[in-house]
């Protein structure tokens, strides 16, 4: 992949150069070739990243001994776990529920809110400015955000619904089941929405006029030219705005850190999270390595199916 | 064909009341940061503007005065509070750390990127678009997938609890995205250009300093920007690889105790680490859809 070749246009002019020098630089140092230029970069991606992740299958295949805690090679011993744990069951489906509700809510809150900031008129300017805020709040600060204003006692959101009955006082909102994942998601909504918003309004600009006016002549009224025209001509944006956000969603962990650490029990527990768990909480560095490399193929098999289904091209 | 009043009353409501609900919580934060203590814990009611306005919970935060100074020992939530110790809300620290990693990272970020933007947008080498994916990928690769190595690397290499360790994996979660979007503000460049540089006899290193560098310094600009954010939120990798040194998303979190924790002062510094990023990000309103999308959808 970085097997690099100059164009051979570009040959005549470098062997001229250095001429009466002592020691002529070769060419695949000079600025002609392509590997200086990618060098840096792929040896950061390769020693800071390609490199951890065959680390951390390798570990995966490793059995931590319960007594001297060293690694011992044994390739089936996380694996067969990993398939008949329950934990990582539900962490998946946690996981594929939390990408697919927040993914969906997300787009279509971002659609509409994009067609209802999408004017010239004034003032519209500054609520799209006001918009793109949530986007750049550090989303621990986020979750801690949500954190407190959930908090039973005096949170102004939960506070606020338990006033007109809508939360019942002895449930409090992250610490029950039913109701601890939706909250978390919201806190997800809340900053990521603006990034929907700001890719569906960018689409809506560059759409062109004349189909529209084409569509109000034949007598389209606004929904049937928003079904018929707007929603096919974003559809290339959409799939590229789903796909960045979904993979994000998928890999969510600041939120579930920091507002449940995955409780009460696992019920917000994501796979990211309980690889996480594992970490911290029982030093099981190959079976965590094991969760975290399930989590990295999912990914890649999940976002590979969706860009062959939707065609996304970057 | 004009739109009739009551629509255009009704859209400007519409869009004032979606615009509040995403700053509420904001405002919330920032609101309690300047909230006494008995206000913020109040348990009989919630309470908006009924205060004494206060600064402590700055002066604590961020100038690290001593909270029982300050507060005469009390704090209210019940946390226990060392007396007389080591101001353990002290931010300044954190701030500096913060800073140094964000700037640093952002700093070795763009000259790694620039040049292998500039080749993929410039040349022609074998396997082009399989290495332009290849760097994509990395942008989707969940961190959990490599924080255990990095762990044990960390340690052995000397680079845990540095700034440089944290500047290193901040690089590289955001190189994939300066290189994409450096090479979409260089493909805005027509390749004429620089060519014609060089058929004047420039070398491609020349041509690329003297012409390229100072017509892409907005995109370079506004891909800094988009790399110091990333870097000034990141959380999963330094709580893996700090105790010692501490960026602020981390630190905040530190305050959260299971005995209690000190909403002002979380409030308080959590506000202080969103206003470097609002400045910045208003400062890239144009480009920040093509560097959300690392170049895909141009604004």
């Amino acid at each position: 992949m970085t097997d690099t070749m100059a164009s051979p246009s570009e040959n005549s002019r470098s062997k001229t150069r250095g001429e009466g020098k002592f020691w002529t630089m070769p060419r695949w140092l000079t600025s002609e070739h392509s590997f200086p230029w990618i060098f840096p970069a792929t040896a950061t991606l390769i020693v800071f990243g390609l490199y951890p992740i065959i680390y951390s299958v390798w570990l995966s295949l490793n059995r931590r001994h319960p007594v001297t805690r060293e690694n011992e090679w044994n390739p089936a011993w996380n694996w067969s776990r990993v398939f008949a744990d329950e934990r990582v069951w539900d962490a998946i489906s946690v996981t594929y529920m939390y990408t697919f509700v927040a993914i969906t809510i997300q787009l279509a809150l971002g659609l509409g809110i994009a067609l209802l900031l999408d004017s010239d008129r004034k003032g519209f300017g500054l609520m799209r400015a006001l918009m793109t805020l949530p986007l750049v709040v550090p989303p621990a600060v986020t979750g801690m955000m949500f954190l407190l204003m959930y908090n039973n006692s005096f949170g102004v959101i939960s506070r606020t619904l338990q006033s007109i009955g809508l939360l019942d006082p002895a449930k409090p909102l992250l610490s029950s089941h039913e109701t601890a994942l939706w909250a978390v998601m919201v806190a997800d909504i809340w900053q990521w929405t603006p990034f929907m918003v700001l890719i569906m309004m960018a689409g809506l600009r560059a759409l062109p006029k004349d189909p529209f006016e084409a569509a109000a002549i034949d007598g389209a009224n606004a929904l049937q030219a928003f079904r018929r025209l707007t929603l096919p001509m974003l559809s290339k944006i959409i799939a590229i705005a789903v796909l960045i956000r979904g993979i994000d969603l998928f890999r969510v962990y600041d939120y579930v850190k920091v507002m449940t650490d995955s409780g009460p029990g696992t019920a917000t527990e994501t796979l990211t999270a309980y690889s996480g768990t594992i970490y911290f909480k029982s030093a099981n560095f190959p079976y965590a390595s094991a969760v975290a490399i399930l989590t990295l193929v999912l990914v890649i098999i999940t976002a590979n199916i969706f860009i062959k289904v939707f065609k996304v091209r970057f | 064909m004009r739109t009739p009043t009551y629509l255009v009353t009704l859209r400007y409501a519409a869009a004032i009341f979606v615009t509040a609900v995403f700053m509420f919580p904001i405002f919330w934060w920032t609101l309690t940061s300047i909230k006494p203590t008995n206000a913020i814990f109040n348990k009989d009611e919630v309470v908006w503007f009924d205060f004494e306005p206060t600064l402590i919970n700055y002066r604590v935060t961020v100038m690290g005065e001593s909270p029982s100074a300050l507060t005469g020992g009390s704090t209210g939530s019940g946390t226990t509070m060392g007396t007389g110790g080591e101001n353990s809300f002290d931010g300044r620290r954190t701030i500096v750390d913060s800073i140094i990693i964000a700037v640093g990272s952002t700093i070795f970020t763009i000259i790694v990127a620039v040049g292998a933007a500039y080749a993929l947008s410039r040349m022609t080498f074998r396997g082009n678009q399989a290495y332009l994916n290849w760097v994509l990928s990395y942008r989707f690769m969940p961190p959990i997938a490599i924080i255990v190595p990095l762990v044990f690397m960390f340690r052995d290499l000397g680079l845990r609890d540095t700034h440089l360790g944290i500047i290193l994996v901040h690089s590289l979660i955001n190189l994939p995205i300066a290189v994409l979007l450096l090479k979409s503000f260089l493909d805005d460049i027509p390749k004429d250009v620089d060519q014609a540089a060089m058929i004047d006899g420039a070398t491609r290193w020349q041509s690329f300093r003297l012409v390229v560098l100072p017509m892409i310094k907005g995109g370079i600009a506004a891909t800094a920007v988009l790399c110091f954010v990333f870097s000034w939120t990141e959380f999963l990798l330094s709580l893996f690889l700090t105790s010692e040194i501490r960026t602020l998303p981390v630190k905040i979190t530190t305050f959260v105790t299971s005995t209690g924790s000190e909403w002002g002062f979380i409030a308080a510094l959590g506000t202080s680490a969103m206003i470097p990023s609002f400045i910045f990000i208003l400062l890239v309103q144009r480009h920040l859809v093509r560097g959300l999308t690392m170049g895909a959808i141009k604004d």
